[in-house]
């Protein structure tokens, strides 16, 4: 079911910390956090506030999903080519 | 298939001014160029009113401007990542931000702006309609408790930036472009409002676990 925005932001409220990290932080940690998960699985574990920011922040939520996705086609030697991303990006 | 540098060798062909540096700066280019076009790539619906030759000219900026970014940066890398999952977070931060300035261009912030103070912005989509009949009256008391909230101790500023973002989707990077601030400052921003809102519920004896499920 689609959540409706005031159940997302109830849900933002009750996940609230007295403490959350800035963005600017969160960019700072957010190549370790995705090498962590790639390597080890256990980045939730090691960089938690990390987690906290994302779950909270749309932007950097969007950034992390595309950060891990290109370590990953990294790592499995899976990255596109730049002439097939023209291509698409033409599309 | 040459083998990829360490983080120690990316770290030295970037800092030394040698020929090595300009192989690294150029190497770097070119995967900071498919960073940004694949990042662009996975949110055309952002870039739709662009031409071809805009969007690649958008890629090539994005490539060049991260490319900035990772040497003004470079003494902040501290090896606990790769050096290219590193870099390549500015490549996709830039691109990422600049697709959604795009998108949001045309649209004037002024169209939604709370300037009527019924506060009803933030609770318009819900209907309050469940089996339980008396989850909809515990629904409505917390709503008033945020509207109260909203209404008694946020400033008008928290309040405008809660409703842009958290409840008509505006992304945060249009926002901040648009009331001339930085992500840190937004952020903050909407981190008070959630927790002085937090704060209310508890000191007023709702159990938030339960009234999260009110909700979901």
């Amino acid at each position: 079911m689609m959540k409706t925005n005031l159940a997302k932001f109830v849900r933002h409220v009750h996940d609230t910390q007295d403490t959350e990290i800035s963005c600017s932080v969160c960019l700072d940690l957010v190549s370790q956090y995705v090498d962590l998960e790639i390597s080890t699985g256990d980045a939730t574990i090691q960089l938690p506030l990390v987690k906290q920011h994302l779950d909270q922040c749309l932007v950097c939520s969007e950034e992390y999903q595309v950060l891990h996705q290109l370590a990953v086609l990294e790592a499995e030697q899976r990255l596109p080519t730049d002439e097939e991303l023209m291509n698409q990006l033409k599309k | 298939m040459d083998k990829p540098r360490s983080n120690q060798e990316w770290f030295e062909a970037l800092s030394n001014q040698d020929v090595q540096q300009g192989e690294a700066l150029e190497e770097i280019r070119r995967l900071l160029l498919r960073a940004a076009l694949y990042t662009l790539v996975t949110h055309l619906s952002d870039l739709q009113e662009m031409s071809e030759e805009e969007r690649l000219a958008l890629a090539e900026e994005c490539a060049q401007e991260a490319l900035m970014a990772v040497l003004a940066r470079l003494g902040d890398f501290r090896g606990d990542s790769k050096f290219t999952t590193w870099a390549y977070k500015f490549g996709v931060n830039i691109a990422l931000s600049r697709a959604r300035r795009w998108r949001w261009k045309q649209v004037s912030l002024d169209d939604l702006a709370d300037d009527d103070g019924t506060l009803n912005w933030f609770q318009r989509d819900e209907r309050f309609q469940t089996a339980d009949s008396e989850q909809p009256v515990r629904q409505k008391e917390v709503v008033e408790v945020i509207r109260e909230v909203l209404r008694t101790q946020l400033t008008p500023r928290q309040r405008q930036t809660l409703k842009l973002i958290a409840f008509d989707d505006v992304p945060m990077d249009v926002v901040v472009q648009r009331l001339d601030s930085n992500r840190n400052a937004v952020y903050k921003l909407l981190h008070d409002a959630r927790l002085k809102i937090k704060q209310q519920l508890v000191r007023r004896g709702y159990d938030l676990a339960e009234v999260m499920d009110l909700f979901q």
